[in-house]
């Protein structure tokens, strides 16, 4: 990537498009960022389109017949490709619908023209194509997209924090939530978004997915300990990680 | 091991109640910075600096971190550099005298274990030179149930690393003068009532236990790697790394470069790390070489009773409780290592039969 500045693209796919509103939020670092890369699709922020892109940033996951297409599409066009975001990183939200029968969702949110509009079920960007590098979170953390981006464009390989939020809070020496007779989901959750909301008297709704060597059992008997049904700890698991906490469910550990 | 010399039940003492206490924190505030418990949250403690002597709370059982947290920070700066430029400067060490007010007789114990650490080999200049200059004042608790100092050779009394020590009595306090620097702050402090025998309650209790004498873990240690038991504590685990991160004898850290927007100028940052930590054994090709929960529990109590006591003589947990009392899944230290001597009992007894 030497020479040249970056051809940097952003596209959308299903979900909120709240990660790519959260970048133009960033207004002190964002004429820095112009000014080591060329934007050259967001259709958020402007009009254009390009051929080729160094870096391709991903937002939303895959849902329809459609997205499968396109997703190949980019794929085909860029050098680096990072998923931004729970929906884009792991189905996020959207896959709570899997727990569900396809036609009853569709039914749900289309009535009578349910089949005009095709659906799968909600899927990672990774469960098509091959992606680089993953920014989480709902919405994807600010903090780890610009260690991401400013590690592509020196040409690093961006270090993906795989610990929980527990961590952070305790670099922080937060008061634990769970003490505090609240529910939390920091022991297994992926830190990176200096854990935020614990900081801030919420707690951790598990937004950034699992560490990878959850200990699912565990985590619900942990839940279980501080009062929650197995029921209960397993619905709050899944609110934005159906697909990664079902896999272990169906796969067993 | 372990067994300490100092026995302040044979020491003369002064008396201060709580007011003068208070006093003598104001008249320690007077000559330099003080540290000492402060109340977090709805039922936490945390070290803070002392700017209101009255925030200051002299009985608590825990705080969240160590004391270790003044001297090897939860996150540091280690140098800034400039890529264009190719150099960098390495951060400057500003030490001032500090009194760290209120400590508990494991957190000091604690502390000079990291001394000892820090000391072997390439000694950590960061650490040593912001251990320079401080002054440790203890005070006595009463255990809670996850206190279990005394089975690792540490009484409530014991004074090893204080200046001063201060054991409640009703109320109020008795003052003991452990070395000159102490002797000098309450003779400058002049408000001390000389107690020539001090009637002392007995030492209360501790309810938290291991089942064998400290002088036999590390024997037990030799027999137990192949334990049943680290398989049942890793079904429990779900390896936050809490234990690690709160542990007053845990040292790792990790470094991490973080360039700014521009891309040029940058920093190299330490912090705080652990063994029960995904990324902590993991190497180049994605490979981890303690993958397993129950490998890296394993691992994290050998270094406490068997690997650095090895090399040092001492053991290296200290009995705070702390990764016991936060652990979000409820798994208790001293569990573990009575649920090994079992274990260990166990099968003496069937290769005597």
């Amino acid at each position: 990537m030497s020479g040249q500045k970056p051809k940097v693209a952003f596209f959308d796919f299903t979900g909120c498009e709240g990660c790519q509103l959260n970048k133009l939020n960033f207004e002190n670092e964002l004429l820095d960022l112009l000014e080591l890369v060329d934007i050259v699709e967001f259709r958020e922020a402007m009009d254009g389109k390009a051929d080729y892109y160094d870096i391709a940033f991903i937002e939303g996951g895959i849902s329809t017949p459609q997205c499968i297409e396109r997703i190949h599409d980019i794929r085909r066009r860029c050098g680096v490709m990072v998923a931004l975001g729970q929906c884009a990183v792991s189905g996020g939200i959207n896959a709570m619908k899997n727990l569900h029968p396809s036609e009853w969702v569709q039914e749900a949110v289309y009535g009578e023209d349910k089949y005009l509009f095709p659906s799968i079920p909600a899927q990672p960007v990774s469960a098509i194509v091959n992606v680089d590098y993953e920014v989480r979170g709902c919405p994807m953390s600010a903090p780890e997209y610009l260690h991401v981006f400013k590690s592509l464009i020196l040409g690093r390989k961006p270090e993906i924090k795989d610990y929980a939020v527990c961590v952070e809070c305790k670099l922080k020496e937060n008061e634990c939530v769970l003490d505090k007779g609240m529910f939390c989901l920091g022991p297994i959750t992926r830190a990176g978004c200096e854990a935020i909301c614990p900081s801030n008297g919420q707690y951790c709704t598990g937004c950034r997915g699992p560490v990878s060597n959850i200990n699912r059992d565990g985590a619900v008997d942990m839940l279980k300990k501080h009062g929650y049904s197995t029921e209960e700890a397993l619905k709050r698991m899944k609110m934005f990680n159906t697909n990664e906490i079902d896999k272990e469910i169906k796969w067993g550990r | 091991m372990n067994q300490k010399l100092n026995n302040i039940n044979e020491m003369k003492c002064q008396f201060l109640d709580e007011n003068a206490t208070y006093d003598f924190l104001k008249f320690l505030k007077g000559r330099s910075k003080v540290f000492a418990p402060h109340r977090k949250g709805e039922a936490s403690y945390i070290y803070d600096e002392v700017s209101d002597v009255k925030d200051v709370v002299l009985q608590y059982p825990r705080t969240i971190q160590p004391l270790k947290k003044y001297f090897l920070p939860p996150r540091e700066t280690l140098l800034s550099f400039n890529i264009d430029e190719n150099n960098f400067t390495e951060s400057e060490i500003n030490v001032e005298p500090r009194i760290f007010f209120g400590i508990h007789a494991y957190e000091m114990e604690g502390v000079m274990r990291l001394d000892y650490t820090f000391e072997q080999g390439q000694p950590e200049s960061n650490y040593l030179t912001r251990r320079e200059q401080s002054t440790f004042i203890g005070i006595s608790y009463e255990p809670d149930e996850y206190h279990f100092s005394k089975s690792l050779g540490i009484d409530i009394d014991s004074v090893d690393g204080f200046s001063l020590y201060f054991k409640k009595t009703d109320n109020g306090y008795y003052v003991y003068e452990i070395d000159a620097a102490g002797q000098q702050l309450m003779k400058e402090f002049g408000k001390g009532k000389r107690v020539d025998i001090p009637v002392t309650k007995e030492e209360p209790e501790f309810t938290n236990k291991i089942k064998y004498h400290y002088n036999r873990l590390p024997q037990i240690f030799e027999h137990v790697y192949d334990s049943k038991v680290w398989e049942e504590v890793a079904e429990r685990c779900v390896g936050c790394g809490t234990c690690n991160l709160l542990c007053p004898t845990c040292y790792c850290f990790d470094v991490r470069d973080e360039v700014e927007i521009n891309a040029t100028e940058g920093k190299r940052e330490r912090f705080w790390d652990g063994c029960m930590l995904n990324p902590f054994a993991e190497v180049a090709g994605n490979e981890n070489f303690r993958e397993k929960l129950s490998s890296r529990t394993r691992h994290r109590l050998y270094r406490k009773f068997k690997y650095i006591t090895n090399k040092s003589g001492e053991l290296h947990c200290v009995g705070c409780g702390r990764c016991s009392k936060y652990c979000p899944a409820d798994i208790s230290i001293t569990k573990i290592i009575n649920n090994l001597i079992d274990d260990y009992a166990d099968r003496q007894q069937k290769q005597v039969i």
